[in-house]
């Protein structure tokens, strides 16, 4: 007998199965943007503002290059959206961007499309479902924002125009992950082009904002057009709506690239034959270098452009605050304080720092349980290389490279500072730079931990003393948290280095728990059964 | 027997409610080419990964030349490994990844790596990324049968390949043999088995259910028989060893042997035989009759 199911539709399955792949981390994007932006709505206290000051702040380019352009701070809605828009734009745009290379370049590099696509769907078919699934979640981190907003009672339109702004710049990183996916072969190469991308026009929007003579370059960038739209202000639609309209087309560019090129093949071929080159394979540990060297320099250029600006603006941004010391007040409620001296800026934003090197870390090692996963490791795994080696190896490797990224913001700041004449010593700039390593050591014990025990959830749990450390922080800044809540975050344990000397002991604690995680990790490790 | 190349005792490994391998005991003397077979699932990677020491047995324990498997720094120097899909760093060319396995690896004859490119005719420049299967496959087999380890544990290696370089494939396992090289073989492939191996283990939903020669294995089985008669052909029915018995029209008989054929011969004897023939099963044959029979 021939029993013949009858095939769902295959748009259907499709979607069912973009679906399942991102349900859960859009819930948590979701809860995050909506509950970090309702939590500073609620916790804004007005107080009576000068308009000549706020006319001065607002003026102002080094705070306009570093938290965008303050508009209107006198409302709980305006103050959110300035405290908390951008981190949430590249929190959603990273997530998004990252999602979006992930079940379509990622499944497709696993080889799970193959069978996918021999039954009667095309690979563009599949791109544009699998994209279109993903755009839905901007759409609901947005939606969910806005009502968030307006139900701890900020204004209707503003919120709405914010939220609006999210899901666009959200939906522009899908598209874009989508495209660069297109582009390349592999996996890594798509997030690299894409978080390069994300990088600049962070980059642009700051430059932009600050300079008034390239204000014009905001609207290269989706950041950019997200703030231009000026929520709970003028409240514009051009911008939001040109930002829309290029995601719409990225979107549709990645359905076209995607009809246009063969399974497993990007539209730009890799270089055909070569010859070999030897270095670095001596050795699991030299091989670990190899294949960090090429993302370290990716992140060096990228933290090291982002770290070079705040420097060239350190004068103007000391001199303001000396000069206006109520907003001093008020950047220390919205958590930068000590931004009078050069060492209190350079100390408050070397603490952001650990933001982008603790992600570091946690991709590296998620980086080997990819390679784990995808079954590249079990070559080497077959060689006399004890898992403790190989994971020694990794994880030095990784930390090694985390004190470069950390060493080249120092000196790019440095560098910045030195342009301006702000005075600031290159070993005051290293030092603060260095400051971070605690919370990075953290994010690397926590990654080990998660390789141990739960594989997939190494970047995640790598990157959380990082990111998740950073938000708690960001919210129980604004609510004005009881000090034990502030505690819980790694952030509230580092001292403003260079502006005070190091805490020794809360750095000795942090590398505590670190090695705990880590020893517990590797105890992991060494049992469990590896997917070679 | 001389020395133990590989050796499990009552080995099991656990999957949630799965057992997907069930008190296995299998020893491999020190140059012996071993076929380890099995229908799909029967746990024949899974036996292979525990000799490795990539997963961890839930009871038993898997021995590698006497030290056991967890030790891998041990183990390791010994053995080399060709795995059932090869995954590669798709930015790697083949030579890059040859040199990676040889500077890593257990020791590698260069010269040979060298003449076994030639043979599978890869061509090492392109990067992994654009190999196929087959050739990602090939990249596996040449860093193993270079190495002069002594033991080479392989998964299905030849699944890619095509006939031409099956026929590179069962010569460098010659020339392994002829090294006193032991060869670890699981494959689906009974031709290649059957031409290659000294004795085959079959493995069952988890059971070793048989361990012997080829020839062994054979003379088990079930040999076919096919006579014509002259005159009236003999009732077999209930003769000791008589299987599957039909007749073909009125004077052609078929029937399969199992065990001594001595009380078949007797019968036949009493009746006119025009002709005989007695046919060997094929592997393949014996195989199927196993993977028949209620098959995970
Ligand atoms: N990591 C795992 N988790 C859960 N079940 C597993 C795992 N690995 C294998 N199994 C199960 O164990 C059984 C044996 O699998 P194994 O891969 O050893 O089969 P095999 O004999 O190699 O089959 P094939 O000929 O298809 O390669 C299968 O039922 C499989 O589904
Ligand atoms: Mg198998």
């Amino acid at each position: 007998m021939i029993a013949i199911t009858a095939p769902a539709r295959p748009e259907r399955v499709l979607r069912g199965l973009a679906v399942r792949q991102v349900r859960r981390a859009a819930l948590v994007v979701t809860t995050v943007c909506a509950g970090m932006s309702a939590l500073v709505v609620v916790g804004y206290q007005s107080e009576a503002l000068d308009p000549a000051a706020l006319a001065a702040l607002a003026r102002n380019p080094a705070i306009r290059t570093l938290f965008g352009e303050p508009v209107a701070l006198d409302q709980a809605g305006g103050f959110t959206v300035w405290r908390t828009g951008t981190v949430l734009a590249v929190l959603l745009g990273v997530w998004a961007m990252l999602a979006a290379t992930r079940i379509t370049r990622g499944e497709e590099d696993a080889g799970r499309w193959s069978l996918l696509l021999s039954g009667g769907t095309t690979l563009a078919v599949a791109v544009r479902q699998h994209l279109g699934v993903l755009a839905v979640v901007p759409v609901l981190a947005g939606a969910a924002t806005a009502a968030a907003m307006i139900a701890s009672e900020a204004d209707i339109t503003g919120s709405v125009l914010h939220g609006i702004g999210l899901a666009a710049v959200g939906i522009f990183f899908v598209a874009l992950g989508g495209v660069s996916a297109q582009m390349f072969s592999s996996r890594s190469a798509a997030n690299g082009a894409a978080a390069a991308a994300l990088v600049g026009g962070l980059l642009a929007r700051m430059v932009g904002d600050g300079m008034p003579a390239l204000a014009w370059l905001r609207w290269l960038s989706p950041f950019g057009l997200m703030a231009l739209t000026r929520p709970f202000d003028t409240n514009r639609g051009l911008p939001v709506a040109v930002l829309a309209c290029a995601a719409l087309l990225l979107l549709a560019l990645a359905g076209g690239l995607a009809a246009w090129r063969d399974v497993g093949a990007g539209i730009l071929v890799t270089a055909d034959s070569r010859p070999a080159r030897t270095a670095l394979l001596g050795s699991v540990p030299a091989f670990a270098v190899r294949r960090t060297l090429r993302p370290l320099a990716a992140w060096s250029a990228g933290i090291g452009a982002y770290f070079l600006l705040p420097g060239l603006i350190a004068r103007s941004m000391t001199e303001f605050l000396t000069d206006n010391p109520q907003f001093a007040a008020m950047a220390a409620q919205a958590g930068f304080p000590a931004l009078g001296t050069v060492e209190g800026y350079a100390a408050t934003l070397f603490a952001l720092l650990a933001v982008p090197v603790g992600v570091f870390v946690a991709v590296r090692l998620a980086a080997v349980a990819a390679d784990e996963n995808a079954r590249r490791l079990t070559l080497l795994l077959a060689a006399p290389v004890t898992r403790l080696r190989l994971l020694a190896a990794e994880v030095a490797v990784a930390g090694c490279a985390a004190l470069v990224l950390i060493t080249v913001a120092g000196l790019a700041m440095w560098a910045g500072t030195a342009t301006v004449h702000a005075g600031l010593g290159m070993g005051d700039a290293i030092a603060g730079a260095w400051n971070v390593v605690p919370i990075v050591v953290l994010c690397l014990g926590a990654a080990v931990l998660a390789l141990g025990w739960r594989p997939r959830t190494v970047a995640a749990v790598g990157a959380l003393p990082a990111v998740g450390g950073f938000m708690w922080q960001v919210i129980a800044d604004s609510v004005d948290a009881p000090s034990w809540v502030r505690a819980l975050s790694p952030f509230a344990h580092l001292a403003a280095v260079p502006a005070t000397a190091p805490d020794w002991p809360a750095a000795s604690v942090m590398a505590g728990i670190a090695a705990a995680g880590a020893v517990a990790g590797t105890i992991g490790y060494r049992r469990r059964d590896l997917s070679a | 027997m001389g020395v133990s190349a590989l050796r499990t005792e009552n080995l099991s490994k656990r999957y949630g409610r799965l057992l997907a391998l069930d008190n296995l005991s299998l020893d491999v003397a020190a140059g012996e080419v071993f076929g380890f077979l099995g229908p799909n699932g029967a746990g024949k990677s899974t036996t292979i990964r525990l000799l490795l020491g990539l997963a961890r047995p839930t009871a038993g324990r898997a021995r590698i030349f006497d030290t056991d498997a967890a030790d891998v720094a041990t183990t390791h120097r010994k053995l080399a490994y060709v795995p059932a899909d090869v995954a590669l760093w798709p930015r790697m060319t083949g030579a890059e990844v040859l040199d990676l396995l040889a500077r890593v690896g257990p020791g590698t004859d260069t010269a040979y790596r060298d003449e076994l490119i030639q043979r599978f005719a890869l061509d090492v420049s392109k990067p992994a990324g654009t190999y196929s299967t087959g050739n990602r496959q090939k990249v596996a087999l040449i860093a193993a049968f270079a190495t002069r380890a002594p033991l080479l544990v392989l998964d299905e290696p030849t699944s890619g390949l095509d006939p031409l370089m099956e026929l590179q494939f069962r010569q460098a396992v010659g020339v392994a043999r002829d090294n006193g090289q032991t060869v670890f073989l699981s494959s689906h492939q009974l031709a290649e088995v059957e031409a290659v191996c000294d004795r085959v283990g079959i493995l069952r939903a988890g059971e070793l259910v048989e361990v012997a020669s080829v020839a062994q294995l054979r003379r088990l089985h079930h040999t076919e028989v096919a006579a014509t008669f002259t005159g009236t052909p003999p009732d077999l029915t209930g003769v000791l060893g008589v299987d599957g018995l039909h007749n073909d029209g009125v004077a052609t008989v078929r029937f399969t042997l199992n065990g001594s054929p001595t009380a078949a011969l007797r019968a036949l004897a009493d009746a006119d035989v025009a002709t005989i023939v007695v046919r060997e099963q094929s592997l393949e044959e014996i195989f199927l009759a196993y993977y028949g029979q209620n098959a995970r």
